[in-house]
């Protein structure tokens, strides 16, 4: 571990100057060689424990493709979707992941270009995280639709039916949002690691570890960092970062017309794209801080991942917050103001059940829809109001337990969104109730498998903080301590 | 060029005002060196002129073809097989337009990553390095390199202006 002259842990205050450092970063007050070996100690062999808790992700994993393989073999039947609940866990699922995306770009891009400094020791982990989401998240349509291998039906291509896709369908605007973000995400993910690609490659060539020089040279693509490459790369990474920007705030609300779109009652709004933005960008930060507090206390990352940044992380999930809370306030009094019977009954079915009773806890019975609804706005409208508090968010402990409650209520917004509105639509004669089956269940506990997997792989196999961006941050080895006019 | 055939002169240095000062110097004598950095620093660009590159123009185009091609291959397809749905126009451009937004970015994005990497090759035969100089491992991580290509008439003073700035080696390629 590198020295730390200068390094003052208890600041808090950001300092946007690059010359002079941020304060509570350690990274800044440490030399270009320093960061390499910190960061670099990270990749070395892992503890016997990190293999178990890998196998245990894997067994999770596992038992998704199990739970898959069965749905495959006996049919969609065997899930619990069936009529009028066409729409259960999977699609959920697909809209909570593609949700958990959201914060890595937003991070990666967003914030790069309003030049958040706190952003340097996080945004790879989050980037990655966006990566292995959206992998997750592109996987409950296919695993949704019961036949998989027709899914290439979705892309228009020519072929002998002599169809094409509806191009005016929300579910094909879908398609494409989805894939786009998938593609941008992995190339903005693989053009901020080629640098460190080649610090990996040339470190293990220095270190004599011709193997692992071997492995990372072809990934470094001949990344030699000279001004040539540096000047394309970074007006690269600027463009990609401009084009991601709206991409965060596009694909969500395009997986909100999915729902809006509809006749549905509950989901024909206009509030749904921007209500579903903010809930995505509020769930993603809190899967960042779920994910990165544990990792930064098994990794003795705490001089990196500060409190300071974990503070900023929870301001924005307190903003996004709000936005949530007003956006279910706002969907409840539309429901009254529109004085349409169907918007009524949706919007009292969802906290209360069937209108058997005019007591609120008479004779109904509780079903899914209402322990969702209590649920969601338990976790994600009372439970980060402590975050308002300094001491709250100074305190990492609480501020993990906060964001893995707002996991849990984001995940059941969307399950309270999809399962009420289609369990209650216009006809009572077509009404229903829906329950997961076994298979469903075991999909689901799969997916977190699948992404924690992937997640818990990355972070020994690749550098989880982008070593040029905190050597960029940090002050240059400079021999006469004066800057020259023009210099920065 | 051919890479093997580089004649020129080639610096480490570790301190950063050094490589600026360098740079300044070589720029004056009117040659423009290729500097090699651990991590991209406005200092250096400052010191080089401030180099630009075509990489927004390619952007731009491509951004402007994916954004063609994500309104014309649905309005081509709905012209091709009509399906009238609902007294609903058959090109209808509002949902076309979110296939003309992500397939802009799309094709932006794309492109701008090959762009990248192609710039980057044609840039290596443009300014070429000294195998040596690829083959010292410090530059990835905290050492600053400066590379003169020149006549052999001229080794000697840039060798001068590398010495005289405090580079830690000097290397000479006849």
């Amino acid at each position: 571990m590198g020295t730390a002259s200068g390094y003052d842990p208890t600041a808090g205050k950001v300092i946007i100057d690059e010359h002079i450092g941020h304060p509570g970063i350690k990274a800044t007050t440490l030399g270009y060689g320093e960061i390499n070996d910190e960061m670099l100690a990270m990749l070395d062999k892992p503890h016997p424990s990190y293999y178990l808790l890998l196998l245990g992700f894997i067994m999770a994993l596992g038992l998704g493709a199990l739970s898959f393989a069965i749905q495959v073999d006996v049919g969609i039947g065997y899930s619990g979707i069936s009529h009028p609940i066409a729409w259960g866990f999977y699609i959920t699922n697909f809209v909570f992941w593609i949700g958990i995306g959201h914060a890595g770009t937003l991070i990666s891009a967003v914030f790069y270009l309003t030049r958040a400094p706190w952003r340097t020791a996080i945004y790879r982990s989050a980037e990655a995280m966006t990566v292995f989401a959206v992998f997750t998240a592109g996987l409950f349509p296919l695993i949704h639709i019961g036949r998989p291998w027709l899914a290439f039906w979705l892309i228009p291509y020519p072929n002998e039916r002599m169809l094409w896709v509806n191009f005016k369908s929300p579910l094909l605007w879908d398609v494409f949002a989805v894939t786009t973000y998938m593609s941008v995400s992995i190339m903005f993910f693989l053009l901020g690691l080629i640098p460190d690609i080649a610090i990996l490659r040339d470190e293990a060539i220095r270190k004599g570890k011709k193997l692992k020089a071997l492995v990372y040279a072809p990934l470094a693509l001949a990344w030699r960092g000279t001004n040539h490459q540096w000047v394309h790369y970074m007006r690269g990474y600027l463009i990609f970062a401009a084009f991601a920007t709206p991409l965060v705030f596009s694909v969500h609300s395009i997986v909100s017309w999915d729902f809006a779109m509809s006749s549905v009652p509950g989901w024909h709004t206009t509030i749904f794209a921007p209500y579903f933005v903010a809930g995505a960008i509020f769930s993603g930060l809190a899967m960042v801080l779920t994910v990165l507090i544990p990792i930064r206390a098994v990794f003795g990352l705490q001089d990196y991942i500060t409190n300071h940044v974990i503070q900023s992380v929870s301001r924005v999930i307190i903003f996004t917050s709000i936005i949530v809370g007003y956006a279910y306030a706002t969907e409840f009094f539309i429901g009254y103001y529109s004085g349409s019977p169907y918007e009524r009954a949706i919007f009292y079915y969802r906290p209360f059940g069937e209108m058997q009773s005019w007591t609120l806890l008479g004779d109904n019975q509780l079903n899914f829809p209402q322990i969702a609804f209590w649920l969601m706005v338990f976790c994600n409208v009372i439970a980060p109001i402590p975050l308002w508090r300094w001491k709250v968010r100074n305190n990492p402990l609480a501020v993990w337990i906060i964001a893995a409650l707002i996991n849990v209520g984001m995940w059941f917004e969307r399950f309270n969104i999809i399962g009420s509105s289609l369990q209650h639509e216009y006809d009572p004669a077509s009404w229903g109730e829906y329950w997961p089956t076994i298979v469903e269940t075991g999909v689901t506990i799969g997916s977190f498998g699948f992404f924690f997997t992937l997640f818990t792989i990355f972070v020994k196999s690749l550098p989880p903080m982008a070593i040029m961006e905190l050597k960029e941050g940090t002050k240059p080895p400079m021999k006469n301590n004066v800057k020259k006019d023009g210099d920065g | 060029m051919v890479m093997g055939n580089f004649t020129g002169v080639w610096g480490i240095f570790e301190y950063m005002d050094e490589t600026t000062e360098t740079i300044e110097q070589i720029r004056e004598k009117g040659v423009q060196p290729t500097v090699i950095t651990p991590c991209p620093r406005h200092e250096i660009d400052h010191a080089l002129g401030n180099p630009t590159t075509v990489l927004p123009w390619i952007a731009l185009f491509f951004g402007a073809l994916g954004c063609f091609v994500g309104y014309s291959l649905p309005a081509w397809t709905a012209s091709d097989w009509v399906l009238p749905v609902s007294g609903k126009p058959i090109l209808a451009i509002p949902p076309y337009t979110i296939i003309g937004f992500e397939l802009t970015v799309l094709f932006t994005t794309i492109f701008t990553l090959i762009s990248i990497a192609l710039l980057g090759i044609i840039d290596s035969f443009r300014f070429p390095i000294p195998k040596a100089a690829k083959k010292y491992r410090r530059f990835q991580r905290d050492r600053f390199g400066v590379v003169v290509r020149c006549d052999a008439a001229n080794l000697e003073q840039f060798e001068t202006i590398m010495k005289s700035n405090g580079a830690e080696e000097v290397h000479v390629e006849k």
